[in-house]
């Protein structure tokens, strides 16, 4: 480094210099695309017309946004969807009661209450008399994804967690079984869904051949409807363990040792230390755990591209898997974009939520 | 270490064998001959243990079929991602956290924004875009969307953030230029945030399916997990059981190995990329 006169460079110089090719495939293949996305979902766009010939495409307005989610004669009552409305009710009077005796945070409290008025809210929507939705499997697809979401979640969340505490010393065999554990987050999405359909398969499966030398009948796991979706989930929580285990243990390093011994001395140890101390000290990290497994298990497709096809009856067809056939098999890229932005807005506000949480914590 | 503490391990090791079970029987799968499994898949212990056993099905995985040209696009793709993120994210990384110019805080932000579009939101434009430019169909169509998302830099940028000030204030006092501070003092510093990003971007690039499955058409440019996907529709009857799993091992090999080699930068990069983005 042999410099004898000053850098010619001044700083704002250098910084654009430095920015620059980031800064060109950051608005060439986000910023426009994402713009673009927007402005075709404005358009009557046949991928295969305007591929041919670039004006055959039309600008319809918001008309995609109200073929994909809207109807003739859509109706809104209190008692279209009772269960999740009156749920949504009760997660109402339960933010109102708790911020009022001083047992919930107003953050929280204003939280539970936006999800709950959407809880209200959404499920009410339904066709009247002569009524039909424009798209029938739009809003059956959005509620197949929450029910991935609703059972995936939990299902890694509880296990993850369990397993981290249990893991959660420095040894080596404990080293080790965290490695197995993690193992399988390495692989990619078609591996798993290669090793899982065999799994499920009722004529060459190992879990039929399990079952068959314990007397039972084998379950058609992917082909029947009862059964598709926690084939799907059963192997999504095999494979995404890990990164929640690994941010749970994260989380547990830094409970501090003098509060277990603290606790030790009210004679809390075990099941209850985890109940008592762990876990309330775990607030944070669960919440970003859970946070962040609904944004990368809403994006799900290709255990349901691949394992069941969407199938049986549409029981695991998938918002993104909607999206990519509406799209690439449909050539409706109008219909498919306004999806895709619907997707975008979920994922948004989860994503805000992630900052805001994450932000706390540091 | 008490009795208590061999119960846990003991316990534990039970459900960590059921966790590993689904893998090993891939790979058990992959070495025995197709003709057996096409009768059963239980031949001694419940298929676990390769018994017959074969190594034909990667024999004839190497000698006819396209696994070895998918591995290879592979290993074309996720080193070149893993290049091209590398070399813009530690740039504008290092030039968002250590250098002051106007519209600093505004790239920040709309870095930032960045984070919150989701691959799916953005596919549908990106093909028509890369088919007006006839790109669709090669390398640099399956490498160069990835360069544009902001998690390389915001994780360099934090960790450029922690090195002390000091370092790079006695190079300016020597007269030393912006870029060459980058080149020869800041870059050796990061190499521990560019292996865990470089990680990151290999996993991500190895793994990704929805990207290749729309842009690449041609058998010729697929990555090898696209092709898994291409034969696993029909594996039992075209390719025979055992050689669909060995393609399955080869496709996984890499990871893996790379996992259990740099297993601490491979759980910091999934904690990062996971926590981030």
């Amino acid at each position: 480094m042999a410099v004898t006169s000053r850098s010619r460079l001044s700083q704002t110089q250098a910084a654009w210099i430095l920015l620059a090719p980031f800064l060109l495939t950051y608005g060439l293949f986000l910023v426009y695309p994402f713009f673009q996305g927007l402005w075709i979902s404005l358009h009557d766009w046949n991928l295969l017309a305007v591929a041919f010939n670039p004006d055959a495409k039309e600008y319809v307005g918001l008309r995609n946004y109200e073929r994909v989610m809207w109807g003739r004669n859509i109706e809104w009552s209190l008692l279209a969807a009772p269960f999740w409305q009156g749920l949504g009710l009760a997660g109402l009077a339960l933010a109102a009661g708790l911020h009022w005796a001083g047992r919930m945070s107003r953050f929280n409290a204003v939280a539970l209450a936006v999800a709950s008025v959407l809880l209200i809210v959404i499920p009410g929507f339904h066709p009247g008399e002569e009524g039909r939705w424009y798209d029938r499997r739009f809003w059956p697809t959005v509620g197949n994804t929450l029910v991935f979401v609703g059972l995936a979640v939990p299902g890694v969340t509880i296990t993850a967690l369990a397993l981290a505490a249990a893991l959660n010393r420095e040894t080596r065999a404990m080293g080790a079984l965290r490695t197995l554990f993690f193992l399988s987050q390495v692989l990619s999405v078609t591996v798993v869904t290669l090793i899982w359909q065999i799994m499920f398969s009722p004529r060459q499966g190992l879990i039929a051949n399990v079952t068959d030398v314990l007397g039972g009948s084998p379950i058609n796991w992917l082909t029947d409807p009862q059964f598709a979706m926690a084939a799907i989930v059963i192997a999504t929580i095999w494979w995404s363990l890990g990164i929640a285990m690994i941010l749970f243990l994260a989380g547990l390093q830094d409970i501090s040792k003098d509060i277990y011994e603290a606790a030790a001395l009210d004679n809390a140890r075990g099941i209850k230390a985890f109940w008592y101390v762990t876990l309330p000290n775990l607030k944070r990290t669960v919440t970003l755990v859970v946070v962040l497994q609904i944004i990368l298990h809403f994006q799900v497709f290709g255990q349901s591209h691949l394992m069941t096809q969407g199938g049986p009856n549409d029981t695991t067809q998938v918002l993104v898997r909607y999206i990519y056939q509406t799209g690439f098999r449909d050539s409706e890229l109008g219909r498919a974009s306004a999806m895709a932005v619907f997707l975008f807005l979920i994922m948004g506000a989860f994503s805000v939520i992630q900052f805001i949480v994450g932000r706390e914590k540091s | 270490m008490n009795r208590a503490y061999y119960w846990l391990v003991f316990a534990l090791s039970i459900p960590a064998f059921l966790w590993l079970v689904p893998t090993l029987w891939m790979v058990s799968l992959s070495f025995q001959p197709n003709e057996v499994l096409a009768r059963t898949t239980s031949t001694t212990l419940f298929g676990l243990i390769p018994i017959p056993f074969t190594a034909e099905n990667y024999a004839a995985l190497f000698s006819f079929g396209q696994t070895p040209w998918w591995f290879l696009n592979s290993v074309i793709v996720s080193l070149g991602m893993t290049l091209g993120v590398l070399a813009v994210s530690t740039t504008a990384g290092y030039a968002l956290a250590r250098l002051d110019f106007p519209g600093k805080t505004a790239i920040t932000i709309v870095c930032l924004i960045g984070l919150m579009v989701p691959e799916q939101a953005v596919f549908i434009p990106l093909y028509t875009m890369f088919a007006d430019l006839g790109w669709h169909n090669s390398y640099h169509a399956l490498i160069l969307p990835r360069m544009a998302v902001p998690i390389g830099v915001f994780l360099m940028m934090q960790f450029f953030r922690a090195i002390p000030k000091d370092i790079e204030e006695a190079a300016r006092l020597d007269g030393v230029g912006w870029l060459k501070i980058f080149w020869h003092v800041m870059l050796p510093l990061a190499r521990p945030a560019m292996m865990t990003l470089a990680i990151l971007t290999f996993l991500y690039a190895w793994n990704d399916y929805l990207w290749p499955l729309v842009s690449a058409q041609q058998r010729e440019y697929f990555t090898i997990t696209l092709g898994l996907a291409s034969i696993q529709s029909n594996f039992a009857q075209s390719e025979g059981l055992g050689r669909v799993m060995a393609s399955g091992v080869i496709a996984s090999l890499p990871v893996v190995i790379l996992f259990l080699i740099f297993q601490r930068y491979v759980v910091q990069a999934m904690t990062v990329g996971g926590s981030k983005g």
